[in-house]
């Protein structure tokens, strides 16, 4: 999948993937998300965990303006995300993102659901579009299956193909809100497996989840977030060995203490 | 969620060996108050089936070209029989009834193909049935062209006028509709609000003020030298009444979708109106299938309400010929079979749209 992390026709080749800038988001009064600074270098893999309700989804939701932010700049692949709806489709393009509950399209075979953007928004033929689908179901392990709806697949399997379905665009960097969380134990095995690949091969990932294994063996940073602040980031390994705020401290130990 | 790929089909339960008797001891009298009530049943049944099965089959006559073949003992169907050709047709001249034939066989054709799934380039066949189809109908219908005399919209009725208000309107109505709904559920304010004030003014006006209106108010706004047919007027008042409700059924689709099926097809690029035509409306419009053909059906009913704008559909061209005096005294003869034309359409929908919604939920739904 090299070729998906290095094909990224119309941006600058800036070597920051993603900027966030004093990024601010209120829900009504809510403050959600607090001056997010973050700057993520092509091909780094960034896991970012924290308590519920802490802003993690929101943030990464963002950056594909999935979620509006009201205040700071956000630039994506060197393109400043503006309310411009031809800018946000742009960035949208360049940037996967793969869903705590897989969101695949059920009307939809499992091909169908990998050629769709492909064909519709890059304006592939078919063949073409067929062709790649498939090389990327292979990848995830599951090409067998490009025939069948989503309803008869198993959680982790409509995750493998969720990943695909977004690598069909070659994205420059790849979103991932808890992919594994609303999987079975014996199913979140086959979805890491999936990202730790990806992850080898040069994808620029931003991730959240709280697969702390999954942090230690591929994350170049952790961030930890709490009240729609990021409160620490740091290298995994002194990020789990010694973290520096007592927030973290606690999460850390409620995570990894049972 | 693993679903079986092959899951086993549902049987009915198994028939009681012992055959209808059992079947009738176990259903309908088992105990005495069971049997007190199943044989009033049987017994209401009786007093309203037996005179009508008499009056409309056993004593009824069926042959002759007046009323004097009639014996006045059953159903005189020799009156339906002698004026079907203007039931069918209204007042459409007979000797250009055969361009009304070939559009009533495309016509019928072309629903048939749609409906059977086993027929194949649906695709091609729906684009001609909305683009071609019209404009053959049209010219077929309407003359002026290719030297066919013309006949004007107000000889056309009966059976072909019910069908082609219906049409037009049920065609008309949803992508109107699909567009409201989607505005109403816009956040632009000034197209959502202009939804909305559509969709209920249409909504809390009664039809037939809306046709009152469409052939008695709009004129005086027009000018004067500008004159919009009559059939027209009621068609554009029909399609928008019936647009609204379409809205409305079409919303309730829109929000059984969960809000991550847009935002998966968002993050991939899509345009709102790739997200719209490609992810949410095909699931949206499988899911409302019921409730579409439920507005059809209405809709098809209240085509009877033209009447009063002095078109005459199926019921109101029965209901001139009743007045006719050699005809004097069989209007039961005639509501009967107006009544019966309208129930075989509505039930075909109702049965059809049955099947569907049958098909889709053993298809692979989730
Ligand atoms: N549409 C919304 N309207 C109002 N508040 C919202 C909305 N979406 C999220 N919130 C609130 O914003 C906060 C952050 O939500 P977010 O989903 O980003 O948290 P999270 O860190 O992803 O949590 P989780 O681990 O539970 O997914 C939460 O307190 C949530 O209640
Ligand atoms: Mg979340």
């Amino acid at each position: 999948m090299t070729q998906a992390a290095t094909n990224n026709p119309g941006n600058s080749t800036s070597d920051l993937m993603v900027e966030m800038r004093g990024v601010n988001k209120w829900y009504g009064d809510f403050h959600v998300l607090r001056d997010i600074y973050l700057e993520v270098k092509r091909g780094e893999r960034i896991v970012i965990c924290g308590p519920s309700g802490s802003g993690k989804s929101t943030m990464i939701r963002c950056i594909n303006h999935l979620e509006e932010h009201q205040k700071g700049e956000i630039v994506v692949g060197g393109v400043p995300l503006t309310q411009d709806v031809k800018r946000i489709e742009q960035i949208r393009r360049s940037v996967g993102m793969v869903f705590q509950h897989f969101n695949l399209f059920p009307h939809l075979t499992v091909l169908e659901n990998c050629c769709i953007a492909p064909m519709w928004v890059q304006k592939k033929p078919r063949k073409e579009a067929e062709a790649m689908a498939m090389q990327y179901l292979e990848r995830v392990r599951i090409a067998e299956q490009a025939k069948k709806y989503p309803g008869q697949l198993s959680g982790g399997q409509q995750q493998r193909v969720a990943i695909a379905r977004s690598l069909c665009m070659h994205p420059d960097v790849m979103l991932f809100d808890e992919p594994t969380s609303a999987l079975d134990p014996e199913m979140i095995k086959e979805v890491l497996d999936v990202m730790v690949e990806l992850a080898e091969e040069g994808m620029t990932m931003l991730c959240v989840t709280h697969e702390m294994g999954f942090a230690k063996t591929v994350a170049d940073r952790v961030i930890f977030m709490d009240q729609g602040q990021i409160i620490e980031e740091n290298a995994p390994e002194p990020f789990f060995n010694n973290p520096q705020s007592e927030r973290t401290q606690l999460f850390l130990s409620q995570i990894l203490g049972h | 969620m693993i679903h079986n790929q092959t899951m086993i089909e549902q049987r009915p339960a198994p028939s009681s060996s012992v055959g209808a008797v059992a079947w009738l001891r176990t259903n309908l009298f088992n105990g005495p108050i069971n049997t007190i009530f199943t044989l009033i049943g049987l017994y209401i049944l009786y007093l309203l089936v037996v005179p009508t099965v008499q009056w409309a089959f056993i004593n009824a006559d069926w042959v002759g070209t007046t009323r004097d073949d009639c014996s006045r003992e059953g159903a005189c169907w020799v009156f339906i029989n002698a004026r079907l050709s203007q039931f069918i047709y209204g007042l459409y001249p007979s000797s250009e009834i055969w361009r009304a034939n070939i559009v009533f066989a495309m016509f019928f054709s072309l629903i048939g193909w749609l409906a059977i799934p086993r027929l194949p380039f649906k695709r091609w066949v729906a684009i001609f049935a909305l683009i071609v189809f019209p404009v053959i109908s049209f010219v077929l219908l309407y003359g002026g062209y290719f030297d066919l005399p013309k006949v004007p919209t107000h000889r056309w009725g009966g059976l072909m006028l019910t069908l082609l208000l219906a049409t037009v309107g049920m065609v008309g109505a949803l992508p109107i509709g699909i567009v409201l709904a989607l505005g109403r559920r816009s956040n632009m304010p000034i197209v959502k609000s202009f939804c909305v004030v559509f969709i209920e003014f249409w909504r809390g006006v009664p039809l037939i003020t809306v046709l009152f209106m469409a052939s008695v108010m709009l004129p005086l706004f027009l000018p004067s030298d500008m004159s919009v047919d009559r059939l027209v007027r009621a068609l554009i008042g029909l399609t928008l009444f019936q647009s609204a409700y379409m809205a409305e059924v079409i919303r309730g689709g829109l929000q059984a979708i969960p809000k991550g099926q847009e935002e998966a097809a968002a993050a991939l690029g899509m345009t709102y109106w790739k997200r719209m035509g490609l992810i949410i409306l095909p699931q949206a419009l499988k899911m409302m299938i019921p409730g579409i053909v439920n507005t059809f059906i209405s809709l098809f009913k209240d085509t009877t309400l033209v009447m009063i704008i002095g078109l005459f559909d199926l019921l109101g061209i029965v209901q001139a010929a009743l007045a006719d005096s050699r005809w004097l005294g069989f209007s039961l003869e005639g509501y009967v079979f107006a009544a019966f034309m309208f129930w075989v359409f509505c039930f075909s929908m109702s049965r059809y749209s049955q099947y569907l919604e049958r098909k889709l939920h053993t298809g692979h739904k989730r």
